[in-house]
């Protein structure tokens, strides 16, 4: 790509064209202005605007028990992650195995895990699993759902990384006399991982979303110490404003580091 | 087996309907969030500072915003401001905005393979920007999204999952499990039978996809 779109469509506009841009310019920032200045008055003929749903912001302890579900929310999110990438291997390495009893298997179990919702998981690990005997910490019952969901997706990634390395890296592995084993581990995987590191990145802000749900679970993560900020403060639409601001930087900012990261390196 | 059979007979038309309203909320999310991405898509190539600028925090904020988060403002803080919006619509309004916003991005990835050459002579030819737009650029955007737009309807619809964490006066597939679950002890048999369906459901809608890909794709 040479030059952006936008600026061969609009790159040499004429005197004229210049200032109808600016006047729907000048148009556009003031309907803007006025939708900002519309929902002002709705927040303030609400009453939303007055001291007593706001000034708990003020206090550190509020920010340091938001603070506390962020780390919560990046506990189960990290956890979640290692799951996913760790059982995502096995489940590629699955998916690509010559034998059908092991290939097969991994196929059904990515579909599975890959087509089923997380939140539909989080219910089954809630509210099915204690009932043939097996119990989960609520932070288990959230993370190991988001870990399984994402693992299937991460192995379809991987899956695609593998595949885009190229084949005379396989063979000119094989030739020297590397075992199968040495050739996918040492050669080819490492190879792949450049590719996907992007891709890989991009899933935790699906991860770091998902583990929204803690609150279903009552987990103390983000979401759930909003709800209990809003018990204590009657303040619903402050707090769900913050912790919707909140969720949003800390996604911009990984998909910022995945956009980083997925430049080329050389 | 036969939990199935016995979940078959006490619960099979509650299933049927759940997944009949699964259907139902992913579809009418998709289409209107499809236009919307459009729409947004367009605008944000006009050379509007301000509008420009506008619509960029739009896409990052509800593509980042975790689909619960916003569903729940939209339920329960919207009330505290005078706007009231039932459940059902509540849900679709959250996919359809959380649809447009991604479709902005991939639509804007497909517009990048748009050859520049091309609009120097649409531009040529004495086409206006916006003619440019709509009947050379769009169209091959279009082609080259099917793919990203396919695994958008996906997860879209494994998101309407979202809507069991509102009293929706039906049930779709998730908040039937979850009573099932709570009511009796089928819980297994059902999360089973509503996980096979979402996952029948994906497998087709994938399928139509690679279809259609097929048929549009641009070969370069």
């Amino acid at each position: 790509m040479s030059r952006p779109l936008e600026e061969i469509l609009f790159g040499s506009p004429s005197p004229r064209a210049r200032a109808i841009t600016r006047v729907v310019s000048g148009i556009a920032a003031a309907a803007l202005l006025a939708l900002v200045a519309a929902a002002a008055m709705r927040f303030h003929e609400a009453g939303q605007l007055e001291a007593r749903f706001w000034n708990f912001f003020a206090w550190p302890t509020t920010w340091a028990f938001l603070a506390k579900g962020l780390l919560g929310t990046l506990a189960s999110a990290a956890m979640a992650a290692v799951i996913a990438l760790t059982l995502g291997l096995v489940l590629m390495v699955g998916r690509l195995a010559r034998p059908r009893l092991v290939r097969w298997p991994s196929i059904a179990l990515i579909e599975f895990l890959r087509g089923t919702p997380t939140l539909l998981l989080i219910y089954a690990c809630f509210l099915v699993l204690p009932s043939i005997g097996v119990k989960l910490s609520t932070y288990w019952m959230l993370t190991l759902p988001i870990g399984l969901s994402t693992a299937a997706v991460v192995a379809e990634v991987y899956r695609a990384g593998v595949l885009a390395v190229p084949r005379g890296q396989t063979s000119a592995a094989r030739s020297l006399g590397l075992t199968e084993a040495q050739v996918f581990f040492l050669v080819v995987f490492p190879q792949a991982l450049r590719y996907i590191v992007p891709a890989l990145v991009a899933q935790l802000v699906i991860v770091v979303k998902d583990t929204t749900f803690g609150y279903v679970v009552t987990y103390g993560e983000l979401m759930q110490n909003a709800r209990v900020l809003i018990a204590n403060y009657h303040s619903l639409v402050p707090v769900y404003l913050v912790v919707a601001a909140l969720y949003c930087l800390v996604n911009y900012a990984i998909s910022r580091a995945s956009q980083r990261l997925g430049r080329p390196m050389h | 087996m036969d939990e199935v059979a016995r979940l078959l007979t006490d619960y099979g038309p509650a299933f049927g309907q759940a997944l009949f309203l699964t259907w139902k909320l992913t579809l009418v999310s998709f289409v209107p969030g499809f236009v919307l991405g459009v729409v947004v898509t367009v605008l944000r190539l006009f050379p509007l500072p301000p509008l420009r600028w506008a619509l960029t925090l739009y896409v990052e904020v509800f593509r980042n915003i975790p689909g619960v988060a916003l569903l729940i403002f939209i339920v329960f803080a919207l009330p505290d401001l005078n706007v009231l919006i039932d459940y059902e619509h509540s849900v679709i309004l959250t996919l359809a905005l959380i649809c447009s916003a991604f479709t902005a991005d991939y639509l804007r990835t497909g517009i990048n393979t748009v050859a520049g050459g091309q609009i120097e002579a649409a531009l040529s030819l004495g086409m206006r920007p916006l003619r440019v737009i709509v009947s050379v650029v769009l169209p091959q955007a279009l082609r080259a999204v099917v793919q990203p737009m396919t695994s958008l309807l996906i997860a879209l619809m494994l998101s309407t999952s979202l809507a069991s964490q509102v009293p929706l006066p039906g049930r779709e597939l998730t908040a039937l499990v979850s009573k099932i679950a709570t009511d009796s002890a089928a819980g297994m048999a059902a999360f089973a039978l509503a996980a096979a369906m979402y996952v029948v459901t994906g497998l087709l809608i994938g399928w139509a996809g690679a279809a259609l890909e097929k048929k549009l794709r641009i070969l370069r």
